[in-house]
């Protein structure tokens, strides 16, 4: 009955201090008040307080993470609404989410090896560029172990606005495609938002790479799992 | 089908925020069919993906609107942080991996999205320049 509670706690805390550290983004967009950042540190900082425990935790707020089904499902509405964005720049556009794919996938399993860090984090670290319900598809796929992925994919996300905005001021970059492309392949939904910040277009283009970059990768998944097996 | 559209976009305009709860509800219960459907047949794709490219098929072909989803889905993608933020803590099962490679794994991804970002935004600049010129 006290577990039973504890998870109901957990729950009702994610989503309350979810709501109450979002307006603080809002005021200042900074990559550290990001509720990607803040609710996680509030959960840590109250699990070593109460006790955290993973099981208990994850009993009722696996509903929560039930919900990126739909939302993978919604993006839908955002490759509809840029059609024409897609009709007129497809080459450009097909050029970089490929071009940028496979460096996330080569320079994960490049430096990883480099960095002799072992096969299930390897794994794990394939599908960070892509926006997270895909790349815990494809993380099982390839076998990687998805929370890890989700982990990486948040601070990818993090660390993708602070390095898109310096990358801004030092590439020679012509085009809000390209600076749309950069953060949308580069930092998926993180990215999406702080290019918004950027420009409208280049927001739109953004979420449109970071879409198109996620369905290549969960496409292209069962090869890249048979290739390195 | 008429009567659908007309009855889907008065309530988007007339009722916005129930419209997005029913259309929550709506891209929720097409999603567990899909889901639903691959798991029973064995499909391939992920439930998700499936139901993402119907949906993507339905737009195109007319037969939902899209201002008669808008609101619903832009709702599950504003928080979709909100959905993922459970899934991150497992960290704390994996703390002693963590605590070992932690470094190593963050220079792995810092110079790894540095790379990302460079390729594709170089890559897809050059295409826009080279199709500027020689498109007309």
């Amino acid at each position: 009955m006290r577990a039973e509670l504890l998870s109901l706690l957990w729950l009702a805390i994610t989503i309350g201090g979810y709501y109450a550290l979002k307006p603080l983004y809002r005021r200042r967009p900074r990559w550290w008040t990001s509720p990607l950042l803040t609710v996680p540190v509030l959960l840590a900082v109250l699990g070593l307080v109460l006790g955290m425990n993973y099981p208990a935790y994850i009993r009722d707020t696996h509903w929560l993470v039930l919900m990126l089904g739909p939302a993978t499902v919604a993006f839908a509405l955002p490759i509809f609404r840029y059609r024409a964005l897609i009709r007129a720049h497809w080459p450009a556009l097909l050029a970089g989410v490929l071009g940028g794919s496979a460096m996330a996938v080569a320079s994960a399993w490049g430096l990883a090896t480099a960095c002799g860090l072992d096969d299930t984090v390897r794994r794990s670290l394939l599908a960070r560029s892509i926006t997270t319900p895909l790349a815990m598809v494809v993380s099982a796929d390839v076998g990687g172990v998805p929370e890890l992925t989700a982990l990486f994919v948040v601070i990818t996300g993090v660390m993708g606005i602070a390095l898109g905005e310096l990358l801004l001021r030092y590439l020679p970059l012509r085009s809000a495609l390209a600076r749309g492309a950069l953060f949308g392949v580069g930092a998926h939904g993180a990215g999406t938002a702080k290019a918004y910040d950027v420009g409208t277009e280049e927001g739109s283009v953004a979420s449109l790479a970071m879409v198109l970059a996620g369905l290549l990768n969960v496409l292209l998944a069962p090869c890249l799992a048979g290739w390195l097996h | 089908m008429n009567t659908l559209h007309v009855r889907m976009r008065w309530l988007a305009w007339h009722r916005p925020l129930l419209a997005r709860w029913a259309q929550v509800a709506l891209i929720v219960l097409f999603w567990f069919a899909c889901d639903q459907l691959v798991r029973r047949l064995h499909l391939p794709v992920p439930g998700s993906v499936l139901a993402l490219a119907l949906l993507l098929v339905l737009l195109l072909a007319g037969v939902v609107p899209a201002v008669g989803l808008r609101r619903g889905a832009d709702w599950l993608l504003a928080e979709m942080l909100l959905f993922f933020i459970p899934a991150v803590m497992a960290v704390w099962e994996h703390l002693p991996l963590l605590r070992q490679d932690g470094l190593r794994i963050l220079l792995v991804i810092l110079l790894g999205t540095v790379l990302v970002m460079g390729t594709t935004a170089l890559l897809v600049d050059l295409m826009f320049r080279w199709r500027q010129r020689h498109a007309r």
